[in-house]
């Protein structure tokens, strides 16, 4: 491959993209555009009403979303594309080829969201009176814009799940108006307003209001969450079934890993979070401000596990693909890969041929695990290598990196000629039996300073 | 570096489009990144400043400055998503490269951020904190804040010094020597900016008209432009690549610019104030030649090497074409293929090793030294097969299959079960077996067998670290005749040997007794 690789210790690549990934959904989705929306909509109470408890709750709930929006939901949304540049240079290098005009629209729609938000919170303490209704407006126009950057991002998201005619037209088109495009950006969208009244309810209680107030915000925010929440799981029904069955079929396993073998543990506690949510949206709409407030934080930490369980999902259902047709998830291509099983993988690498001086089993079977594995395994941490092969003979693993692709249907191939297949399972045998230690695993360890040691 | 090449798919734009409008992004980014550092910078001067009961009072000017943090540092931040759009597409390679190598630190860039972002926004919100907390707050955050920067030139040095990049490996991921000394200057070079860009925004925003506040701060860019005077001979001095003329153009334009800006300050009254409109146009032309400097001094470097990527990238893509097709044919046939039935799921995952038929004939059996079991002879009960193949054998080839879950495993051994009988009893022996005989496979059973199987079949301790193990016989057994075989030739690659010589009535004496230990 063209690019160095790293390998992040312990909690290895696929999981340092997803705790940051997971963390800017929900900041994204649940405070961006939910909780915004939220926002808008209580100063537009305030302004109907003329309420005072309204506008304050609302200027107050915009101090606090702005400095977490823009302090961690933007910085941890670029986060995703500073961490993908480090550790799968070719994958995103590639996306952004075929993206560059929805990448590059969306920053411009991600600039106006910005500026705009800026406007509203800065001008909210002088647009007041007369004016009050244009800021309003610029609220909603805020709005529009988290809309829009949603649609944009949901193409290129949809399109590494269900990329319909791309791998055999290339065109744009059929790659960002896919399949899932639709009922992801609804489910998204229903989502987001879903979280959006929840992290509401948990503001409200968090800070001191007027009970008569608080009982009214209640109910409102019970109702949005109630209709969102029935809407998301309509969407997420239409979601799931236009997606192919290949890899959807490992959705159970996908939520479940180490407990795959009891499944009725997936649907027991789907069944008590719905219970505990539906009883949450009830006192909340009864207006019960003791049951809401004991049941907010367990309602919290459930929806950030929705959230968590669908995009773990739908990463995990995208198979072995980082693009599907082209791209397999260890960046390797389709197409290339049945020529390095015959030219050979450590022959045309480039990294792998400057670095390393006296070839050995070790740094060849420690480069070739980078390359071929390093995106979902690491040695010694989380989807540990050593462990997944434990037990096995060397002949044993040999033949399964021969069918990997075939056994084990969500992992890519294994790329590399016969000899290339014997070194790594040489390597992978003795590494399980701990005959061999590395100096640095975040490299295509061995290997130290450049030069082997 | 002819494994070296650029990314395969096509670029949107042109090079010429892509460097025309990374430098517009990238500027525009700058003029913000400037403002965010040099707010920091002057808020936590001021802090202090006021605290030690400097002149300027109770007005704690420090948050007035800090106010705008807010917008600069968000507008900083998307506004860098173009310039790292264009410039990870218009130069793939040695960008990401440079990232790579310095890979730690630069995800450590949304940690910073998050830090210091937070970090000021509660300063800057939280209007009264205890004064020291207040300052280990700030501090902290400006420190956190200033790394930033101090890796995102890091990153571009690499990504510029392709020739140096095996010495960088070698110097364990770090820039080195002459690399490292120009770093430290560009650094600097970028804090002294923030400090002449920030002070002049406050100068003309923060400070209400009031002239104690000008006076102070017209100090910060009067210092900070001196500052970068030498700064920037340094930097120019450090600089890997001799400039060429239009480099040089650029810089002494931007020099100039900034002479000029000195010179309208000196030449101010004492009591009067600076006019935006004079100073605005100077700023900015200093700004953009600088940063032209910058990209010119930039594209030295990558466009060579760019070209080269291509051409490059043209013949790798020549040599993976012959694969194209066949790649697309495969594609479309494994997401054909739904892992939900056992049948599938036997035919994929199982039949290279245990073969289309079961009889574990499969086309890699030959390479394995333990052989696949041949499943249509087994007869076991549902746990054990179950416990089988989530556990999988250990000191076998045969691995575990969680990653099919239950309903997964239970179709799979559904399938086998009603193709092979494999959750059946085992089939009474074939053939009469004389008492003497039967009598005389107990004694083996007793004397040798018992060694490794246990009296009672389930194994003894001996054998409890055996890899593999020998199988329990009251939960697993082979067809008799599938034992007779194993008892005749033993099972290669384990411990049980062959007892071919031992008469055929009493091996199949021995098919008896292991067979009947087996419970229901």
């Amino acid at each position: 491959m063209e690019f160095p690789i790293f390998q992040v210790p312990y909690l290895g690549n696929a999981m340092t993209i997803a705790l940051d990934a997971v963390l800017h959904v929900i900041i994204g989705h649940g405070l961006a555009i939910g909780a915004l929306t939220m926002v808008v909509i209580s100063e537009y109470f305030g302004f109907k009403k003329s309420s005072r408890d309204w506008e304050i709750f609302a200027k107050e709930y915009l101090k606090f979303l702005i400095i977490i929006i823009t302090g961690v939901g933007a910085v941890t949304g670029v986060g995703i594309w500073f961490i993908t540049s480090a550790l799968a240079p070719r994958g995103i290098g590639s996306l952004l080829r075929v993206f560059f005009w929805p990448w590059f629209i969306e920053w411009i729609v991600f600039t106006s969201e910005v500026v705009v938000i800026l406007i509203y919170y800065f001008t909210w303490d002088k647009w007041t009176g007369e004016r009050k209704k244009k800021h309003i407006y610029i609220g909603l126009s805020y709005i529009f814009f988290a809309l829009t950057s949603a649609f944009l991002i949901t193409g290129i998201l949809g399109f590494m799940l269900t990329p319909d005619g791309w791998p055999w037209d290339e065109s744009f088109w059929s790659a960002f108006f896919n399949p899932s495009f639709l009922p992801q950006l609804l489910l998204r969208i229903s989502g987001s307003f879903a979280l959006g009244a929840i992290f509401s309810v948990g503001f409200l209680f968090a800070t001191s209001r007027e009970a008569v107030f608080r009982k009214e915000a209640l109910r409102f925010f019970g109702k949005v969450a109630l209709f969102s929440f029935s809407a998301a799981v309509i969407f997420a029904w239409w979601y799931f079934s236009v997606i192919p069955s290949t890899f959807k079929t490992f959705a159970i396993f996908a939520v479940l890993r180490r407990f795959s073998q009891q499944p009725e543990i997936f649907y027991i506690i789907t069944a008590i979070s719905v219970f505990i949510f539906v009883l949450f949206v009830l006192s909340a709409l009864r207006g019960s401000t003791f049951l809401s407030r004991v049941l907010i934080i367990p309602v919290l930490l459930i929806s950030i596990g929705y959230v968590a369980e669908y995009e773990g999902v739908r990463e995990f259902i995208r198979g072995p693909y980082i693009m599907p047709g082209y791209m397999y998830a260890n960046q390797v291509l389709l197409k290339e890969s049945p020529f390095l099983d015959q030219a050979g993988t450590l022959e045309n690498s480039y990294w792998y041929g400057i670095t390393t001086n006296s070839p050995n089993y070790i740094n060849q079977g420690a480069y070739l695990f980078a390359q071929d594995c390093s995106m979902c395994h690491t040695i010694g941490g989380i989807n540990d290598i050593k462990k997944r092969i434990k037990g096995r003979t060397e002949d044993g693993i040999l033949v399964i990196l021969n069918h990997t692709h075939e056994m084990v249907p969500f992992m890519p191939p294994f790329s590399g000629t016969d000899q290339e297949r014997k070194i790594m399972a040489h390597f992978l045998y003795q590494l399980s039996n701990e005959n061999i230690k590395l100096g640095e695993p975040s490299r295509f360890a061995p290997i130290k300073g450049g030069k082997d040691e | 570096m002819s494994s070296l090449f650029d990314i395969l798919l096509e670029k949107p734009l042109s090079d010429e489009w892509l460097k025309g409008l990374l430098f517009a992004s990238f500027t525009l980014h700058m003029i913000f990144v400037l403002l965010t550092i040099g707010t920091a910078i002057l808020s936590i001067y001021y802090f202090i400043h006021t605290w030690w009961g400097g002149k300027l009072g109770e007005l704690r000017w420090d948050k007035e400055i800090l106010r705008t943090f807010m917008a600069h540092k968000s507008l900083a931040v998307v506004l860098g998503v173009a310039a790292l759009l264009l410039i990870q597409l218009g130069s793939s390679v040695p960008f990401f490269t440079g990232v790579n190598l310095l890979a730690p630190f630069w995800m450590l860039i949304i940690v910073f951020l998050v830090i210091a972002f937070l970090s000021f926004d509660a300063l800057g919100h939280k209007i009264d904190v205890h004064h020291y907390l207040h300052l280990v707050f700030g501090i902290i955050a400006l420190i956190f804040l200033l790394a930033v920067p101090a890796i995102f030139v890091a990153v571009l040095v690499t990504a510029e010094n392709s020739d140096k990049w095996l010495t960088i490996i070698a110097n364990g991921y770090q820039l080195g020597g002459p690399l490292a000394i120009h770093w430290l200057f560009r650094y600097l070079h970028v804090l002294g900016a923030a400090i002449v860009f920030g002070a002049a925004f406050h100068y003309f925003f923060s400070t209400r008209e009031e002239i104690e506040k000008k006076k102070s701060i017209l100090k910060w860019i009067v210092a900070g432009l001196l500052l970068q005077f030498i700064l920037g001979i340094m930097l120019y001095s450090s600089l890997p690549e001799k400039p060429d003329y239009i480099i040089n153009i650029s810089l002494f334009v931007g020099v100039t610019a900034a002479a000029v800006l000195l010179w309208v300050i000196f030449t101010i009254n004492k009591d009067s104030a600076l006019n935006i409109k004079k100073v605005l146009p100077i700023v900015m032309l200093i700004l953009v030649s600088m940063l032209l400097a910058r990209q010119f001094i930039q594209d030295t470097t990558f466009v060579p090497i760019e070209k080269q990527l291509q051409v490059n990238a043209k013949a790798y893509q020549k040599e993976l074409q012959p694969y194209h097709q066949e790649a697309l044919n495969k594609y479309q046939s494994d997401i054909n293929i739904v892992y939900d039935s056992g049948g599938t799921i036997y035919l994929k995952s199982c039949t290279f090793c245990h073969g289309e038929n079961a009889d574990g004939n499969g086309s890699e059996a030959k390479n394995l030294a333990i052989p696949p079991e041949d499943i249509s002879a087994i007869r076991t009960t549902r746990p054990y097969l179950h416990k089988i193949l989530v556990e999988g054998i250990p000191g076998s080839a045969m691995p575990y299959f969680t990653f099919f879950d239950r309903y997964k495993i239970e179709a799979l051994i559904n399938y086998l079960d009603s193709k092979y009988y494999v959750l059946s009893l085992p089939e009474p022996v074939p053939v009469k077996i004389p008492e003497a005989a039967l009598q005389q496979a107990q004694k083996i059973f007793n004397e040798t067998c018992f060694k490794c199987h246990g009296m009672d079949g389930r194994g003894s301790a001996l054998s409890k670290g055996f890899q593999p193990p020998p199988p329990d016989f009251t939960l697993f057994s082979l067809s008799p005749e599938r034992t007779f075989d194993v008892i005749t030739k033993g099972y290669p690659g384990t411990v049980m040997p062959p007892f071919s010589n031992l008469p055929e009535d009493v091996r199949w004496g021995l098919v008896k007794i292991v067979n009947e230990k087996r419970k229901p």
